[in-house]
């Protein structure tokens, strides 16, 4: 599990257009224009009324764009027995994100920085377990984690889910962090030890500002796993604390009477956006979360 | 590099993690696999039923949500595999060609960023029997066109694949993208030389050397698939009738909705045996690889 440093690239020859290379980007269009299909059904729908709809030309662009199946989505569809629209649920989600981002990246940081540098006996073996529950499935700890959050008195509320998040990352981020912060150089520390800097010290002056890179990718990883977390905000939340993504999917799968298409695409797309415009801006950040969240043989 | 200068300190810091590995993972995965072996419903009993201590399995292996849920489990993992070659060839094409990478690997990347709820829905709106794909088809003059898989127990399944295959197929590529980096350019170079045709050389060449990229793909997908839950939930919700349960959904629902806490520890306790099943042959040969890496370094 590494994070690769930005490749190096070589100024190549810029290359004449064959035949070949035509053929080749046809291929990568057609895919590409594969890959937009539900992205631009979705945002073709959620633009039309429903009478349009009902036409069944569902890849045809609406005859008058109208943002109505947006602001119903937003203020008053209903998600189970509240008609508050997504709102709600998007506020508890940005709720939710602040206290898992801070709690799980301080925890698996400093548990990281610690096993990477600093001499404790059992790390090896630590390291290995951390390394199997990264892969443990969720269900085989569920009930034990819902007993344990009863304990706590905090089951159902935004507490309960940061809680689970911060529990659920730790062993994939400690990983991550750990082997980014074993390539420091060692002189720089046995320095800063001579200095008679401490744990925390060398921790808060030189680790901490050395971070920032593996920092933005680890934010981005986490900012749109926990955004788009459905599992741990419906099993650990209440009804005033649930997730936009629960909401979405109380939306989509209760069926009351006549079923609102645009509203529901609409509302698929408002759930989207936020890490879609994190992935659109930051993209390169989030190739590098990928490639350090996976395990690399 | 560790050092010695103080050994209290950063065991104390370190006390949270374990805290929680003992606790929330080990501990709990104890507690569940004992509770597998008890009669226990809605409320936990911690007496392990001596009588017949695999009464739970028994009635989970005779359980047919159960079998329809591992034979899906089967049908995705063969059938997402197409996602592992489909983000092969997109990965070699875009090696090849490099004109536009950064913007073909955005569009292949972006399902990726978006919630597996929002996928569901996206996929689901496609598949609608009324107004979807098969409806505009027709319009479009494709009178024999049928897409209408969701409703069909047969098909439902299929639909939920293709739904997996586009929202992973990015993932494998750009894991593909960084393996297909790495290998030498001069194989290309010799290989043009001795006048190999570029199928032979990705057949014979390339894709043997990145077993390894191909092996972490395997089992990505695979834990990937046991975990499967969301798409589900979002796209069939596990109809029509049980037709596509999977594990992940059939413990989630006999824990959620049956509240039978013995029963649903048993499926738990399979899904963990499933997925070492999955990952221990995978520490074996990361460990072997090191070792014949360590090796050829001598």
């Amino acid at each position: 599990m590494t994070v690769d440093a930005p490749p190096v690239m070589f100024p190549r020859k810029p290359k004449r257009i064959t035949g070949k290379s035509i053929a080749v980007l046809t291929l990568l269009t057609m895919s590409a224009l594969f890959f937009c299909i539900p992205l631009y059904v979705l945002v073709v729908t959620s633009f039309k009324d429903m009478d349009q709809i009902r036409d069944g030309a569902m890849f045809a662009m609406p005859t008058t764009w109208s943002l109505e199946a947006w602001r119903f989505a937003w203020f008053e569809a209903c998600s189970g027995l509240s008609c508050d629209g997504l709102q709600a649920g998007f506020w508890n989600s940005v709720v939710i994100l602040a206290p898992s981002l801070v709690a799980s990246i301080t925890l698996s940081m400093i548990t990281g920085y610690a096993l990477a540098l600093w001499e404790v006996r059992w790390s090896g073996p630590f390291l290995f377990l951390l390394f199997l529950c990264a892969f443990v499935p969720f269900q085989i700890i569920m009930y034990p984690l819902i007993r344990l959050t009863v304990q706590m008195g905090i089951y159902g509320s935004i507490t309960a889910i940061a809680f689970v998040h911060t529990v659920l990352a730790m062993p994939v981020l400690t990983l991550i962090f750990r082997n980014y912060y074993k390539d420091i150089p060692p002189e720089l520390i046995k320095a800063a030890i001579m200095d008679s800097g401490s744990f925390w010290r060398i921790f808060v002056e030189i680790i901490l500002p050395m971070s920032g890179n593996i920092l933005i990718v680890v934010l981005i990883m986490q900012i749109t796993s926990i955004w788009n977390d459905y599992l741990i905000g419906v099993t650990f939340g209440g009804l005033g604390t649930s997730p936009m993504t629960v909401h979405l999917a109380n939306m989509v799968t209760v069926s009351t009477g006549t079923v609102s298409y645009n509203v529901n695409m609409a509302a698929a797309l408002l759930t989207a956006i936020p890490p879609l415009v994190i992935y659109f801006v930051l993209g390169k950040f989030f190739v590098q979360g990928i490639a350090a969240g996976a395990i690399k043989g | 590099m560790t050092f010695r200068w103080s050994r209290i300190t950063p065991q104390i810091a370190l006390l949270p993690a374990v805290g929680i590995t003992l606790v929330a993972f080990l501990g709990s995965i104890g507690w569940t696999v004992l509770m597998s072996f008890t009669r226990s419903r809605r409320l936990p009993e911690y007496k392990i039923d001596m009588e017949n201590p695999f009464r739970q399995y028994n009635r989970l292996f005779a359980d047919v949500g159960w079998n329809i849920s591992i034979s899906n489990l089967v049908v995705l993992a063969l059938g997402s595999a197409m996602a592992i070659v489909l983000g092969f060839v997109l990965a070699a094409l875009i090696e090849r060609e490099r004109r536009g990478e950064d913007f073909f690997r955005t569009v292949f990347l972006y399902p990726l960023a978006v919630s597996l709820i929002v996928t569901g829905v996206a996929w689901r709106w496609i598949f609608n029997p009324q107004y979807g794909i098969e409806n505009a088809l027709h319009a479009l003059g494709w009178e024999s066109a049928s897409f209408n898989w969701l409703s069909d127990p047969q098909t439902a399944m299929y639909s939920i694949i293709i739904a997996s295959i586009w929202q992973s197929s990015g993932f494998y590529m750009a894991l593909m993208l960084a393996g297909l980096k790495g290998i030498n350019t001069e194989i290309w170079s010799a290989a043009r030389i001795d006048g190999v045709s570029l199928w032979r050389v990705y057949l014979e060449i390339i894709i043997p050397m990145m077993r390894f990229t191909f092996l972490t793909c395997a089992i990505l997908l695979s834990l990937g698939v046991i975990k499967a839950f969301d798409i589900i939930l979002a796209m069939t919700n596990g109809g029509p009738g049980q037709s596509t349960w999977v594990p992940a959904y059939f413990t989630i629902n006999a824990m959620s909705a049956k509240g039978n806490l013995g029963f649903a520890s048993a499926a738990a306790s399979m899904m963990l045996l499933i997925t070492l099943a999955v990952f221990l042959p995978l520490v074996a040969l990361t460990a072997w690889q090191q070792r014949q890496a360590r090796k050829g370094a001598h």
